[in-house]
């Protein structure tokens, strides 16, 4: 005979009775009473069948076939949520849309950007970005779901899921157009044609600086940019092709688009703060007075000023397309089959 | 236990909790009868165990965690009366069916031979 079962087997009874009552309300107690009447009812059957005392290993198969404590205890209590199965699915929505479509967009594309133009250190704004998304994250979820359970707490009261009007439901969605074969050869020619211009530019100054160009050059910054902004009008022309070729890729052009306004909101990005990094006092980023004295040096300082300007306005445009873009290529991933009147049938069936 | 009625396995939103869809099938197939087949049994007063083991006796397993609440439920609709009494020197819960729960169950046993008949029609159909 081993230890355990010289041990009194009834001993492990009351240890999982009083485990199932620790995880019962009070106002439950009586449940808890009603197993343990049943439980010594089977081991006296088990006994009587046995004709023997059961010893600690039998009572605990028995105790084991009821189930783990807490879990017993989980079924015995009546059930509880802090947000229930009706209000569920819009606080999923609404958690999603704003961790996932707000925040996540303002902290790669905002939050980021502005600690690695203040720390300078890639690897210090990730840190730091990260850090205040998850704080972040965390105090949005806490908000939402304490407004939830306030919902979910006053809504039966307040009758909410009566009082609804189907005429106030949003109409149709349409259904997902393929891209438009003319417009896209436009903007392929359109780019062909800005491809052209970027490759004549370093021979022909005169294109982008018309008659300045006999006085001004371009600035050491764009020996590092150039290629990236080539680079860039080239994918745009191969998305183009793309599109054009396979029109029947519905989502591409929307998460395509948004792929090229990502890395071109990055190539601004540097430009902008490499701009930012040019001594003062001789602060010529974009373009140098090569001759012409004092009044070419004065236009040089114009010019810089607006390309900067022109530069900071492109980030901010580009933002807010990325923000958009984000939010048209979530929406083209988890729409649904189109949904119009003519297919209910056979949505019924 | 593969045939114990259990409630937890049933999900709120209608996902399949288990590997098999049979026994998940199974599951919610005799929860419905479940009801009935407990009011059945306490025309005649029982307590938990002796409830549980006529029900097992007859091929319809269920376990306490299930059984209690279940109880609890049908007494709160006014379906059962209880009442804890001494017997063999042990506090037990008595259940019966009240006059509302014998009507209940004479509707509900209406709709079960509906049901049933439905059933064998369509499939004879088929």
């Amino acid at each position: 005979m081993t230890n355990t079962s010289r041990r009194n087997p009834m001993e492990l009874m009351d240890r999982y009775l009083q485990a199932v009552r620790f995880w019962l309300p009070k106002s439950q107690h009586d449940l808890a009473l009603e197993l343990a009447e049943d439980l010594h009812s089977q081991v006296e059957a088990k006994a009587a069948e046995l004709g023997r005392p059961l010893d600690e290993g039998e009572v605990s198969a028995i105790l084991k076939e009821c189930g783990r404590p807490v879990v017993v205890a989980g079924r015995l209590r009546p059930q509880d949520y802090l947000i229930g199965p009706m209000i569920f699915p819009a606080y999923r929505f609404i958690l999603k849309m704003t961790l996932l479509w707000m925040m996540l967009p303002i902290f790669v594309f905002v939050v980021g950007p502005v600690h690695f133009a203040t720390t300078g250190s890639l690897g210090a704004a990730i840190g730091s970005t990260i850090g205040a998304m998850w704080t972040g994250g965390f105090l949005a979820a806490g908000i939402i779901t304490m407004v939830f359970v306030v919902i979910e707490r006053t809504q039966s009261k307040l009758r909410v899921a009566d009082k609804w009007d189907p005429r106030s439901l949003p109409p149709l969605e349409k259904p997902e157009r393929k891209a438009s074969g003319g417009k896209t050869a436009c903007e392929l020619i359109f780019n062909l044609m800005a491809l052209a211009w970027l490759l004549l530019v370093p021979y022909k100054p005169f294109l982008i600086l018309g008659p300045a160009a006999s006085f001004l050059n371009a600035g050491p910054m764009w020996h590092t940019f150039y290629a990236p902004v080539l680079l860039l009008t080239v994918a745009s022309i191969l998305r183009l092709i793309v599109i054009l070729v396979r029109p029947d890729w519905v989502r591409f052009p929307v998460w395509s688009k948004l792929l090229q306004t990502v890395l071109s909101l990055v190539v601004v990005n540097y430009m902008i703060n490499a701009a930012g990094q040019t001594a003062g006092a001789a602060w010529h980023p974009f373009v140098l007075a090569a001759q012409g004295g004092e009044q070419a040096v004065k236009i040089a300082a114009v010019v810089n000023v607006s390309i900067l300007v022109s530069l900071v306005c492109t980030w901010i445009g580009l933002f807010i397309a990325a923000v958009v873009q984000t939010w048209q290529a979530v929406r083209s991933f988890t729409r649904k089959e189109s949904f119009t009147p003519g297919s209910a049938s056979l949505h019924v069936f | 236990m593969r045939n114990t009625v259990c409630a937890v396995h049933y999900m709120a939103n209608g996902k399949q909790s288990g590997p098999e869809p049979f026994e998940n099938l199974k599951l919610e197939l005799r929860r419905g009868c479940l009801v009935v087949a407990v009011l059945g049994q306490l025309r005649k007063e029982q307590y938990g165990y002796t409830l549980r083991k006529a029900l097992a006796d007859d091929g319809l397993e269920i376990d306490e965690s299930t059984l209690y609440p279940l109880l609890r439920r049908l007494e709160s609709q006014g379906l059962l009366i209880s009442q804890w009494r001494e017997q063999d020197k042990r506090n037990k819960r008595f259940y019966r069916l009240s006059q509302v729960g014998e009507g209940i169950l004479t509707q509900l046993l209406e709709e079960w031979q509906r049901i049933n008949a439905s059933l064998e029609k369509i499939l004879q159909e088929a």
